[in-house]
């Protein structure tokens, strides 16, 4: 019994980052089919803006949650505007052009402030650690997994219950009809675009005390993300939340009697094999299109 | 009647070119830039075989470096059983198994105490990954992007299992201390103008063969998948087949380049399978015009032996990869064809 409950627990830990990181690229790719190559680059410029504000201007973590967003939310603006805005005609290009724009941002980084591991510290009032369940669970792993789902239903609010979200749904359903209505699908792109951006890029500032911030820290967290879209299939949230769960659970399974190197590689190989048999991913549903 | 003109004759071209590669040792009398020069032939090879897949069938294998690091392992383990016993354990054991306190060589090591089984599990265990890929991959019909992410997550597997696996892979440090590749009497030392010679000469061998593909009428439905893969599968062929042959190719081809890069690097490290090795070849064909074998083959020569000239400072090494993702980015955006682009736009 207490093997099931610290598995569940640090399964959810796993789930709850895997969350995080990859609603932004679900979000994106599900509305404009843009394969953001670069999105585990926004989750380490999330780490090292979360770690240039707490470290240099002494915000602390909590507080810096909405400059974090909106810095990294204007970059992915940016970029949506001057590269990725040419490319909606060809996107499989647009796998080249956001790799492209990883690598610039990694550079950037390492020449800048230095290819160093950085660390950022949990802060004190959550470094402790509490009981759950006859557990002792790490206050802060409680937290991220309570801010994951508050970053996930304050995105399906947006995408389902606002105006901007039922345009975004409509371009998502077709974008010439929608344009014809009068939809400024340019915008929703430049918008979705940004606010993926911007959900990465938290995700990076709360593992950052975690894990260690290096500049190539997101490729060790863009295939996860991916394989959460790619299994959960590209059109529903709900599908994103399950799909995160079921590779946190399997590979903190695999995990508790290997090791998380061994884990991953099985985790992948899984997917592969599901990918065989529902090549649309797991929690499609059938449209005509 | 139809005049030809062998200077338009592609084949000739080919030939010319290939032909001044050998002069080369006749020029350049420094074994360092001579070992150099092999290794951009290597990349350029790699070059070749993703543009065959990715340029001419249309499979985006953001993966293409595994086929590199396999043909160089299998490689390394041939050479390294080879080397001195100054470098290896009691009876022959490789260096890095007795720091791991290996007692015996593990038995899928021992085959590799043949050369030529070496060299032909260089080639037949990539194209053996690459019939089992396009099998999951082209049998479920998956579509670019799919293939694209399952290729990448599939490298990823290979290099973690050979990062896990140090007892036997050597690990984060690769196999070193390999002995130089001998046939007989025959030796091609890695700085010198025989192993230089060698790889040209395979070069030639590919190019030829990938030219030879390309014209075929096989080379000619690759091409019309890409373009066009439902209407290809309504004409009555099987595209999974097609794209599944057109993968072992390239990963044949991509195991030929990492045997030959061991030969002249002298060393198999995990670094040969992963994800920015992939990228460069990716870049070196959108820059070379994927579309092209030639110029994709051209892109990684240029690229690489720029990197190669400005390495010698460590920022200006950091500088480059910013300005190669800047020119990645706007070959992408303004010349789609590559290089190759601009050269056959003016032809016509």
């Amino acid at each position: 019994m207490e093997f099931f409950v610290s598995q569940f627990i640090s399964s959810l830990s796993i789930t709850s980052i895997l969350l995080m990181i990859a609603l932004g690229l679900a979000i994106i790719y599900g509305t404009t089919g843009v394969i953001n190559m670069a999105h585990g680059e926004f989750v380490m410029i999330g780490a090292y803006t979360s770690w240039f504000l707490q470290t240099k201007l002494g915000i602390g973590l909590i507080a810096s949650i909405i400059p974090i967003f909106i810095i990294t939310a204007l970059m992915g603006f940016l970029i949506e505007r001057l590269i990725i805005r040419h490319l909606y005609n060809r996107l499989l290009d647009t796998i080249l052009a956001t790799w492209g724009i990883g690598v610039i941002l990694q550079q950037f980084i390492r020449l800048t402030v230095g290819s160093e591991l950085k660390y950022l510290e949990i802060p004190s009032y959550m470094a402790g650690s509490m009981s759950l369940f006859g557990q002792q669970v790490s206050i802060y792993r409680v937290f991220i997994f309570l801010f994951a789902i508050a970053i996930f239903i304050l995105a399906w609010f947006i995408i389902f219950k606002t105006k901007f979200g039922m345009k975004l749904r409509a371009v998502t359903q077709n974008k010439d009809i929608a344009s014809c209505f009068g939809v400024n699908s340019g915008a929703v792109y430049s918008a979705t675009f940004a606010f993926g951006t911007g959900i990465a890029a938290l995700a990076g500032a709360f593992i950052a005390p975690l894990k260690s911030i290096s500049p190539d820290m997101g490729t060790n967290y863009i295939i996860d993300a991916f394989m959460v879209v790619v299994l959960g299939g590209v059109e529903s949230l709900i599908g994103t939340a399950a799909s995160s769960f079921i590779i946190g659970s399997t590979s903190s399974f695999i995990a508790s009697f290997s090791n998380d190197t061994l884990a991953k590689a099985l985790v992948l190989v899984i997917i592969i094999l599901i990918l065989r048999i529902k090549p649309e991913g797991l929690f499609t549903r059938k449209i005509r299109s | 009647m139809m005049k030809t003109n062998i200077f338009k004759n592609i084949f000739f071209l080919y030939g010319i070119f290939c032909f001044l590669l050998f002069l080369l040792p006749l020029l350049v009398d420094d074994p360092f830039y001579l070992n150099k020069s092999s290794t951009y032939i290597c990349f350029g090879l790699l070059a070749v075989s993703l543009s065959l897949s990715w340029g001419y069938t249309g499979i985006l294998n953001l993966g293409n470096a595994v086929f590199f690091g396999l043909g160089s392992y299998c490689m390394a383990m041939s050479l390294k059983l080879k080397t001195d016993a100054v470098h290896t354990g009691s009876g022959g054991l490789p260096d890095f198994m007795v720091w791991n306190n290996v007692t015996e060589l593990p038995w899928f090591w021992e085959p590799f105490y043949s050369l030529s089984f070496g060299i032909f599990a260089g080639i037949a265990v990539p194209v053996i990954l690459a019939v089992i890929l396009g099998y999951f991959i082209f049998g479920g019909r998956a579509s670019g992007v799919y293939v694209a992410i399952i290729t990448l997550a599939a490298m990823i597997v290979v290099y973690l299992l050979i990062m896990d696996q140090q007892a036997y892979t050597g690990g984060f440090n690769g196999i070193t201390d390999l002995s130089t590749l001998k046939f007989g009497k025959l030796e091609f030392d890695a700085y010198g103008a025989s192993a230089y010679n060698l790889i040209v000469s395979v070069m030639t061998l590919v190019l030829f063969l990938t030219l030879i593909i390309t014209k075929s009428r096989a080379g000619l439905i690759f091409q019309a998948i890409r373009d066009d893969e439902n209407r290809v599968r309504f004409l009555g062929y099987n595209v999974g087949v097609y794209k599944t042959a057109s993968l072992c190719i390239s990963a044949g081809i991509g195991g030929v380049a990492g045997m030959l890069y061991t030969i002249v690097m002298e060393f198999a490290s995990p670094t040969f399978l992963s994800v920015p090795l992939s990228l460069s070849v990716v870049i070196w064909c959108a820059v070379g015009g994927r579309q092209s074998i030639f110029g994709s083959f051209i892109g990684a020569l240029i690229i690489t032996s720029g990197q190669g000239l400005l390495s010698e400072s460590e920022t200006f090494l950091h500088t480059w990869t910013l300005i190669m993702g800047l020119i990645f980015i706007l070959s992408v955006l303004f010349l789609p064809k590559g290089l190759a682009g601009i050269f056959s736009r003016k032809k016509k």
